[in-house]
């Protein structure tokens, strides 16, 4: 900042009142002493002494005011005063006011210099002061940032260092981790492969040798064994005492006995115990956890050390876990053995089974065709000479001995259609149906053509046409349909032509035929058993009561339904439902 | 081929009465030969005793063959006839009681001409009888030579 700029901080401009009242005091004196006590006389007394007043009381104002009032006495006292006495000094008036002037002057100006050259120097004092404050005020921030940074610092570093033990925490738990895993890996292939568990328990000593990282000397897997404890599995150093040693007494006892993990600090300290079942090392301490075979805590997994010592918490469940998962494989092993024995047992058991069934089908197929030849011969014999009998001694018999001859006949044609019935049954229940595109239509009036009784005047029977194609089996939808309108046209009034009405109901892929006839009709009650068995509804009709059941049979086997809707007197309806062939038209 | 005969093999007394009465019936005059089971059938057809004598025991132009016989089966019988060129000619209609496709398959792999189910009663087998007159000619007179006639089929 330019200094010619600067005003004189913290001091305001002098008092006025104050600089009056010194130019009447000051002026006021020097008139009385030059103008009055000696106006005759030239005085030494300057008129720049008062002047140097302003100094103190810096006003300029009342530094020319007193100058020009001076200037003013001086004229009058060298013009009037002394030139009217005639005292002087020598000079002329002119020459001695103006030597009186010179002076005035010289000293006003030496004073205004002087104090212009002072009040710059106040204001430069006073910048610097200011500027100096701020630079103190800077220096204390910067300080006081310098702590924070300082403290920020610290704080820098302690998280450094916590981040350092994490990492170095998190890459030993990795370390850890990546042996438990690996660990896990050998557990979890051995339950693919089937080696025995020897193999497995061994290879479960080495990982936990590995896992407690040299800090353990040998570890084994012991099974107790009746009253004998065994080393099934052991690496490390030491040999297993190659037949077993007694369980009383051991650790492994005690650890069985309160079934959790324990540890021996000092092995020599519990001369009461059995020594480890180990030869060729002299081991001080060992850590046990139970492990549980068959189901039940039966041996424990141990690890031994040549050193007296305390075990670790995170060592106690290490090798607790390891136990764990031992004891989860060889459970699993076990269940997965017993699962496979199961499994032979139950496919040989099946294989039995099978073939016993497959040899009693085969028997009962020879038997049904015995008891088609066997027994149907003496039924060909019996209706063959009642008929013959009839013929040609008929004549001699009374009406009684006709009719008599009439129902023998009658009785083994029936036997024989029985027999002929329940052998279709027992094949269709037996047979493997091939399931092929058939067209119904033709097959029906193919059956038709082949039987009068489906003709006129024995019968009408009318197809709604066109019936779509099934997805069936040509022979037995064949059987199906031939009992199905042999139904129908026989179980009508006497004397009533029967009348069959056949037509298709097309449903989402499924096709349902229906067979709808003017014949007695079905109670209710019995709609749902006209499909058993030997279940018949009239004795006054000829029938074996198989054929709705062969009719039911067939259909199912076809992966179909059958049903009925019927009301007494007034005709029965009745339906096969099976799959539509996929391509139309074709059969 | 001598004057024709036709033999019917079959274990059923009652059936071969009612064979010969449907013969009867019918009118066939060719004569009716029988045999047992399996082995005579053969017998018969090698002329072996007691069958030797051809006047008594002709050869046949047709044989009737019952399937489930004693001793050898209708198969056997097709089987042994069927190494023997000499009865290349001879037709053989299988008479069973068994309506087995396979049994009927088997049959026809084995050289049968045809195959007839036994009616379910002995008096209708001169329904069959007649179904052979119009198949196979048996006229009566015995000239028939034994090849196919046209029109026959197979039921």
């Amino acid at each position: 900042m330019p200094l010619g700029k600067l005003t004189p901080a913290g001091r305001g401009r002098p008092s006025a009142a104050v600089s009056l009242a010194l130019f009447i005091l000051l002026v006021g004196l020097m008139a009385y002493l030059r103008l009055h006590l000696y106006a005759d006389r030239t005085v030494t007394l300057t008129y720049g002494l008062p002047l140097l007043v302003c100094f103190f009381h810096r006003d300029r104002r009342l530094l020319w005011a007193m100058a020009a009032a001076f200037v003013a006495m001086a004229f009058y006292k060298s013009f009037y005063l002394l030139a009217r006495t005639g005292s002087g000094t020598g000079f002329s008036p002119e020459a001695a006011w103006l030597m009186q002037v010179t002076n005035i002057a010289a000293i006003a100006v030496a004073v205004h210099l002087a104090l212009g050259l002072t009040d710059r120097l106040r204001a430069q004092n006073t910048e610097i002061e200011r500027v100096n404050r701020e630079l103190r005020q800077r220096e204390e921030e910067i300080s006081l940032q310098n702590e924070e940074l300082a403290q920020q610092n610290e704080e820098v570093q302690q998280q450094s260092e916590e981040l350092q033990a994490q990492s170095e925490e998190m890459s030993a738990a990795n370390a850890e981790l990546a042996k438990r895993e690996k660990m896990q890996a050998i557990l979890l292939g051995s339950l693919r492969s089937l080696d025995n568990d020897t193999k497995l328990l061994g290879d479960v000593c080495r990982s936990v040798l590995d896992l407690l990282d040299g800090e353990a000397d040998a570890a084994a897997v012991l099974e107790k064994r009746g009253d004998d404890l065994e080393v099934v599995a052991h690496v490390g150093v030491g040999q297993p005492i190659g037949s077993r040693s007694p369980f009383p007494n051991s650790f492994t006892s005690i650890v069985l006995q309160q079934n959790s993990t324990a540890y021996l600090e000092d092995i020599r300290l519990r001369p009461d115990l059995r020594q480890p079942p180990l030869t060729g090392a002299d081991f001080r301490s060992v850590l046990a956890a139970p492990l549980r075979l068959n189901g039940h805590p039966a041996g424990a997994v141990k690890v031994y050390s040549l050193q007296p010592r305390r075990w670790t918490r995170e060592q106690f469940q290490l090798v607790e876990w390891v136990s764990a998962q031992c004891s989860l494989i060889l459970e699993t092993r076990r269940l997965q053995k017993e699962l496979v024995a199961a499994n032979e047992n139950l496919t040989r058991t099946v294989e039995q089974r099978t073939a016993q069934l497959q040899e009693l089908v085969n028997e009962l197929e020879h038997f049904s065709y015995t008891i088609t030849h066997d027994l149907r011969a003496p039924l060909r014999a019996m209706n063959g000479y009642a008929r013959l009998l009839s013929e040609e001694a008929g004549h001699q018999l009374p009406s009684d001995g006709r009719d008599y001859l009439q129902r023998i006949a009658t009785a083994a044609a029936r036997m024989d259609r029985l027999i002929m019935d329940a052998l279709s049954y027992s094949k269709a229940v037996r047979q493997e149906l091939s399931l092929t595109p058939v067209d119904a239509e033709k097959l029906i009036v193919g059956m038709i053509d082949s039987y009068p009784v489906f003709q006129p005047p024995y019968a009408r029977v009318e197809i709604e046409s066109p019936l779509p194609p099934l997805l069936a089996n040509e022979a037995a939808l064949t059987q199906c349909f031939s009992n199905l309108l042999g139904n129908a046209v026989k179980f009508v009034e006497k004397g009533r032509q029967p009348h069959v009405r056949i037509r298709a109901e097309r449903r989402d892929g499924l096709v349902r035929l229906w067979f709808e006839d003017n014949g007695i009709g079905i109670p209710t009650e019995m709609q749902n058993r006209v499909f058993v068995m030997f279940q018949r509804l009239s004795k006054d009709y000829e029938g074996t009561g198989i054929g709705l059941a062969l009719v039911r049979k067939v259909t199912e086997r076809m992966g179909g339904k059958v049903g009925v809707e019927s009301e007494p007197g007034r005709g029965s309806r009745f339906w096969v439902e099976l799959k539509a062939a996929a391509t139309e038209g074709e059969a | 081929m001598s004057a024709g005969a036709v033999l019917y093999v079959e274990d059923e007394a009652d059936d071969v009465f009612f064979m010969r009465k449907a013969f009867r019936a019918a009118g066939v005059a060719v004569p009716l030969q029988t045999a047992e089971d399996g082995q005579k059938a053969i017998a018969y057809l090698d002329g072996k005793p007691p069958y030797h004598d051809r006047s008594l025991h002709p050869r046949p132009s047709l044989i009737i063959l019952d399937l489930n016989l004693p001793v050898l089966s209708g198969f056997e019988v097709l089987e042994w006839l069927r190494r023997r060129p000499e009865y290349a000619g001879v037709q053989v209609v299988v008479f069973s009681s068994s309506g087995r496709p396979e049994d009927r398959e088997k049959a026809t792999a084995l050289g049968a001409t045809d195959y007839l189910m036994k009616p379910a009663s002995g008096f209708d087998f001169v329904d069959v009888v007649r179904q052979l007159q119009a198949r196979w000619l048996l006229n009566g007179r015995g000239d028939h030579d034994g090849t196919r006639p046209p029109g026959a089929e197979n039921s």
